[in-house]
């Protein structure tokens, strides 16, 4: 170790004039920069984009189509009842997960290195740094969700075909307006796509701890299957957030209905605002001892 | 910062984890340019006092000013200029040490010079620096920590135990950083829980125990109040030459060790007359060497957790 600190009168003179808080747009390029670099969020996009090619491959090459499930009477001789079978699987089991494992561990990891304590004594604010996590995790969310759609439907109609699209009421969509419904069937997943990564979110600063993180809402919308699947259970079915990934079902129906899916999007973003609310204030206030 | 202002000034800080009291009540004043050490066994508070200067947690009560800066009027702007790390430096495995570096500068804001490749160079880790943080060396983990830190150009840094994990060649080559550093300038603010290293780096010390100040003054006013080296002492013959002791020599103190041996306390002077006296009395003399230094025996009589605490700190003589 060879030199000494830079104690120009010019370089202080520069200092004492610029020095300030790093921005949310610096702390935020920090955040997508980190996130780039781990091989589980690249590893996660790849499999978005080839999971769905291996599925609609095989499905397609059954002699049997999976009759009990939503389209799945149609899925191996038509392309959008397939891309809407994959949503069907995806909404119940793979989005809840695929957005966790970023947004579960994206607080956490930094308990789990030990980092806190170093990127909080640089010139950035706890607030800032938790609105990058927050913004990076939503953004890797639906850049996750675009490439699941994208992937399945380019395959479906690729393997399967762009027949006309037998509705839920019976009814005949043609394949332009029949694409249409499907991507905004898949567009309907953003509301509680957004809100299972603010729960996540939260999980990950309150255990500071990454597997509960990741694991904590994939376990809570299990739960949340489970008792919308129960009877008399009415009133409290809104307010599940697994009920809105079933909001698209009113695009396919013939008249269409849309109330589920605005009382999907008002349960998400309550679930969202208090997830991140929480989430904020604990951060906040936190004693940073570990690490 | 106001004229005269201190790069630090701690006034009357505390901080209670779940009723036990980690910092009490404690107030120090670390001038500009100086290089001020924080001295403490395990578990005194000094760590736990630099987290409340960085912002990680909260005090009780009391105030922490940084270049006339308070966390509550400024918040973050209170670490403008400055820059360190709490126990050892940790960074993201997965990222080399230069994207270490460069994301760190991203959050040090706008403004501050490019440093990254200058920086690399004065910890000496020009050409590990494109290699994943994950398989460095824990001293080579303590360097980036450094490099981070003048990243920002500072003019207080702050390091908690510095040499912490280091080898004997990475202790000296740390200390010599801090000591070229301070030479330029800086204030550091230091902790540790070594007597040598704070006596061979720091202007003034605050040694702390069980939360609390038990001494404040410089260096010099500590050597003053050290009590007479201590040396141990293999003879032939030991019940000989403790009677030797007590009979011919009552200004110093001779007694078993608990380790085997004698422990011999005085004056060099006497201690010389002592070790003349056994030769004389043909005791045969098998070793004679010291236990611990002066300053390392007062840094124990003043946190010996034995011993009930001072009820105040000893103060002696002012902070510059």
């Amino acid at each position: 170790m060879s030199a000494t600190v830079d104690d120009r009168p010019e370089v202080h003179a520069a200092l004492a004039a610029t020095r300030g808080q790093a921005g949310l747009a610096a702390a935020l390029r920090w955040e997508t920069r980190k996130l780039r670099a781990q091989l589980r969020s690249r590893a996660l996009l790849l499999g978005a984009l080839l999971a769905p090619i291996a599925v609609v491959v095989v499905v397609s090459a059954q002699s049997r189509p999976p009759k009990d499930t939503l389209f799945g009477r149609f899925a191996t001789e038509n392309g959008f009842a397939m891309a809407l079978l994959v949503l069907g699987f995806a909404s119940q089991w793979l989005l809840p997960l695929v957005t966790a494992v970023v947004a579960g561990d994206i607080f956490a990891s930094e308990d789990q290195h030990g980092t806190w304590k170093t990127v909080l004594t640089r010139s950035v604010s706890r607030s800032r740094l938790f609105w990058a996590k927050v913004l990076v995790a939503l953004g890797f969310g639906l850049v996750a969700l675009v490439v699941l759609a994208a992937a399945t439907i380019a395959t479906s109609a690729l393997v399967v075909g762009r027949q006309p699209l037998t509705g839920l009421s019976g009814q005949v969509v043609e394949p332009h307006s029949a694409l249409l419904l499907v991507a905004a069937a898949w567009a309907t997943m953003v509301p509680p796509l957004v809100a299972f990564t603010c729960v996540a979110l939260l999980f990950s600063v309150w255990s500071r701890n990454a597997a509960v993180g990741i694991a904590g809402p994939v376990v809570l919308g299990m739960v949340m299957q489970l008792v919308g699947g129960l009877g008399g259970i009415e009133a409290v079915r809104p307010l599940l957030l697994t009920t809105p990934f079933e909001a698209w079902h009113g695009l396919l129906a013939s008249p269409r209905f849309t109330g589920p899916l605005l009382e999907g999007c008002t349960t998400s973003l309550v679930w969202s605002v208090v997830s991140l609310a929480t989430a904020f204030l604990v951060l906040r206030h936190r004693d940073i001892t570990g690490g | 910062m106001s004229a005269g202002a201190a790069a630090v000034e701690v006034v009357g800080v505390t901080k209670t984890y779940a009723g036990l009291v980690a910092v009490d009540d404690v107030s120090m004043r670390v001038a500009p340019g100086e290089v001020y050490g924080i001295l403490g066994p395990n578990g005194a508070g000094k760590t736990t006092l630099l987290r409340m200067l960085f912002g990680l947690i909260r005090p009780d009560s009391g105030e922490i000013r940084v270049f006339d800066r308070t966390w509550a009027d400024d918040d973050v702007r209170t670490l403008d200029g400055v820059a360190g790390f709490i126990e050892s430096p940790k960074f993201y495995p997965y990222l080399t040490g230069r994207q270490n570096l460069e994301g760190l500068r991203l959050l040090d804001g706008t403004g501050l010079p490019d440093r990254v490749e200058e920086v690399l160079d004065i910890v000496d880790l020009t050409g590990r620096e494109d290699h994943k943080v994950g398989g460095y060396s824990y001293g080579m983990r303590q360097r980036l920590g450094v490099a981070a830190s003048l990243l920002r150009s500072p003019r207080l840094l702050v390091l908690d135990e510095p040499a912490n994990g280091l080898d004997p060649g990475g202790i000296r080559d740390m200390r010599a950083l801090v000591k070229r550093l301070a030479a330029g300038g800086l204030t550091v603010l230091l902790s540790s829980h070594h007597m040598d290293e704070v006596e061979e780096i720091c202007d003034n010390v605050t040694i702390m125990r069980r939360g609390s100040v038990a001494f404040h003054g410089t260096i010099a006013d500590l050597r003053t109040m050290a009590p007479d080296p201590g040396h141990l002492l293999r003879t032939g013959d030991d019940a000989k030459a403790v009677v030797v002791g007590r009979l011919r020599h009552p200004d110093i103190v001779v007694e078993p060790s608990p380790d085997g041996g004698l422990v011999a306390t005085g004056s060099e002077r006497g201690l010389a007359a002592y070790v003349a006296d056994l030769v004389h009395a043909e005791i045969p003399l098998l070793a004679f060497t010291p236990t611990r230094t002066p300053l390392e025996a007062l840094f124990f009589m003043l946190t010996d957790a034995e011993a009930d605490p001072p009820s105040r700190p000893v103060v002696a003589g002012a902070c510059r």
